[in-house]
């Protein structure tokens, strides 16, 4: 196992009386690219930020490298940052830019200028480095914000939210460069964001946050097909969550009762009989036919709409109590449904997770 | 969204009638006055001359426009050293902020007369500040301050210095503060910090200063009133007297005319200074 880059023990920091991070503890291994995910305010980029030194965690300690940086400055930090604003300088240019971290090592100009060119190469921006930032397009501006934080060489790469502000289609270009380039550069990167798709697909491992705690650390399959709380399972993809109570929780078999169905579901032996549960379980793990079969936590429900998403189409249905369902299906299922028709669900409990009702919890 | 351009124009005519009626017009007439020829008790008869622009680079003419240029530089370059730490202090002085810059603005709501007259009591041979220097000893015998362009120097200086202040303090207070942090973690310590992104980023507002201390500052004329007694001249003492004193109008017009000029050559040049490094990148 390799040894922790970052670590974070207990440490909180509040803005006036809230906690915007509490009691987190974290270990980042060396080369890994660790993604804090969770929606804003969530503390991810306050997590990032007391990395970085800009922010004074009021508890806790942290290591960066096996050095404790409590009373260590920014500047001082082997870290670097690539910021959501990208902040490149906009008095000089590309290249002034990106020489700037190796200038205040007193890095010799020869060595700067080598440097300075092999980053902007890697960024595929050599041709620009004579001109000034705010003449670049989005993406171009992002690579030199990345050129000008990877040419220091840094022990970790923070970004904060650095793809937030591209559209769609070069954004997803720029997440497999960004993992690529980690992976050619062997770099520890804590990536910062609240898009749960650029998560799952560039990250080794998912923290995800919420309300300055961790809720779940995992690898992204790990995350996706086992959340581990209600939050996770409705935060990271889409989902059905159902609210119930356990009826049998028997070894061989347990079910809870929602709604009047009753559904069968994983037995874990951590709940009991008449425990109010949740229970997630994803589209794509339903079964949806037409007709009746002879499966085990057989389901009807009336078909009430469909999208035609492009891979798949999602079917909505509606179970007589009114609780929704979604589905992803094929759409030759449906040739012969139509709205208000009597559609068959099931799925294996295997792929369905259930939690515990925590007390306050909305729904 | 106006395509018409007629429309436009004409939503812009009370500005256009404004601006030729107060500024067209009257710039215009001091520009024909000036090579008008001169009656004596300010009689004009319309017959082109150069006589006036003749007496104006004269040298005791000449020489008040040169003082003025370089008491008003001096002044305004002092005016940027204080004013800039103090601004920087102010834009980072949190919840005093607001009392800061009331502070900095209350003189204006003083006549700057009555301002100046509190610098004649300080400045006196027997003014309080000499009389403090006796008493411990410092010096012995008062040193004169008043009706020297020391004194002009420190009205100049007293006088615009909010309007150095307000332009740097709103370019400091403007100044992304993501780009501080990111210096920052490039490695820069704070002193490096400043030097290489705080001042170059806010040098625009230097600039405004810059211009908007200079411009006042050289045409003044209640400074070397009252400071040096009508003693030293400035352009415009000398603009002043040329049209009420002497009532020369083809003087006053044409010294006024240069002024404006050498005013405009300065924001020239001065803008020059930050639009250059943004052209550039054009390229």
């Amino acid at each position: 196992m390799a040894k922790d880059m970052v670590r974070l023990e207990n440490v909180s920091k509040k803005f006036g009386n809230t906690y915007a991070v509490e009691q987190l503890n974290l270990d980042i291994k060396t080369g890994e690219f660790l993604t804090l995910l969770g929606p804003s305010g969530c503390g991810k980029t306050t997590t990032l930020r007391m990395i970085a030194g800009f922010e004074k965690p009021n508890e806790g300690n942290i290591w960066i490298n096996g050095e404790k940086v409590d009373k260590v400055e920014p500047y001082n930090r082997e870290v670097n940052t690539v910021f959501q604003s990208y902040s490149l300088f906009p008095h000089m240019t590309v290249a002034e830019n990106v020489a700037f971290g190796l200038k205040m090592k007193k890095v010799s100009k020869q060595e700067i200028a080598k440097r300075v060119k092999e980053a902007l190469e890697l960024v595929q921006l050599a041709n620009f480095a004579d001109r000034k930032p705010k003449k670049l397009s989005g993406g171009q501006q992002q690579r030199i914000a990345i050129a000008r934080a990877i040419v220091n060489n840094p022990q970790v790469l923070l970004l904060d939210e650095p793809l937030g502000a591209l559209d769609l289609k070069l954004r997803k270009q720029m997440q497999l460069e960004l993992k690529q380039l980690q992976e050619e550069l062997g770099m520890t990167f804590i990536y910062v964001t609240h898009d749960q798709e650029e998560a799952l697909t560039m990250s080794d491992r998912i923290v995800i946050m919420n309300q300055g705690k961790i809720e779940q650390m995992g690898l992204p399959d790990e995350i996706y097909e086992k959340p581990a709380t209600k939050f996770v399972a409705d935060f990271i993809g889409e989902t059905n969550l159902f609210e119930g109570t356990v009826m049998d929780a028997n070894p061989s078999f347990a079910t809870m009762k929602c709604g009047g169905r009753h559904i069968s579901i994983p037995n874990t032996g951590n709940f009991s009989k008449n425990e109010r549960v949740y229970m997630s379980i994803r589209p794509e793990k339903i079964h949806v036919s037409a007709q009746a079969g002879e499966e085990d936590n057989l389901l009807s429900a009336t078909l009430k709409d469909e999208i035609y998403i492009g891979s798949v189409t999602k079917i909505i249905g509606e179970f007589p109590d009114g609780q929704k369902v979604i589905a992803h299906g094929s759409r030759d299922i449906l040739k012969s449904c139509t709205r208000g028709d009597q559609l068959y669900l099931h799925w294996e409990p295997a792929d369905s997770v259930v939690f515990e009702m925590k007390e306050k919890m909305e729904v | 969204m106006i395509r018409n351009v007629r429309a436009a124009y004409l939503m812009l005519s009370p500005t256009l009638v404004w601006l030729l009626i107060f500024l067209v017009v009257p710039v215009g007439m001091i520009a024909v006055i000036s090579f008008t020829t001169n009656l004596g008790f300010g009689g004009i008869l319309y017959e082109f001359s150069t006589e006036a622009y003749r007496l104006a680079f004269s040298s005791l003419y000449a020489q008040a426009i040169w003082q003025s240029l370089w008491w008003s530089i001096v002044a305004t370059v002092i005016c940027g050293v204080i004013a800039y730490p103090f601004a920087y202090f102010i834009a980072h002085a949190g919840k005093w902020k607001n009392l800061l810059l009331l502070l900095v603005m209350v003189p204006f709501w003083t006549n700057l007369l009555i301002r100046l007259y509190s610098w004649i009591i300080l400045m006196n041979n027997q003014g309080v500040i000499n009389n403090i220097l006796m008493k411990i000893g410092i010096i012995d015998e008062p040193i004169t301050m008043l009706y020297t362009p020391f004194a002009v120097i420190i009205g100049l200086v007293y006088g615009f210095l909010p309007f150095m202040i307000l332009p740097i303090y709103a370019s400091i207070e403007q100044l992304d503060k993501t780009y501080l942090e990111a210096a920052e973690d490039l490695g820069a310590n704070p002193v490096k910090t400043f030097l290489t992104v705080t001042l170059p980023l806010t040098f625009p507002g230097v600039l405004s200063g810059t211009i908007i201390t200079f411009v006042p500052a050289v045409s003044v004329f209640v400074v070397t009133d009252l400071l040096t007694g009508g003693r030293l001249l400035m352009i415009g003492n000398v603009i002043r007297d040329a049209f009420l004193v002497e009532m020369n109008w083809q003087l006053g017009s044409a010294i006024s005319l240069l002024l404006m000029i050498l005013v405009l050559i300065s924001i020239v040049v001065l803008m020059k200074f930050t639009s250059s490094e943004d052209d550039s990148s054009l390229l």
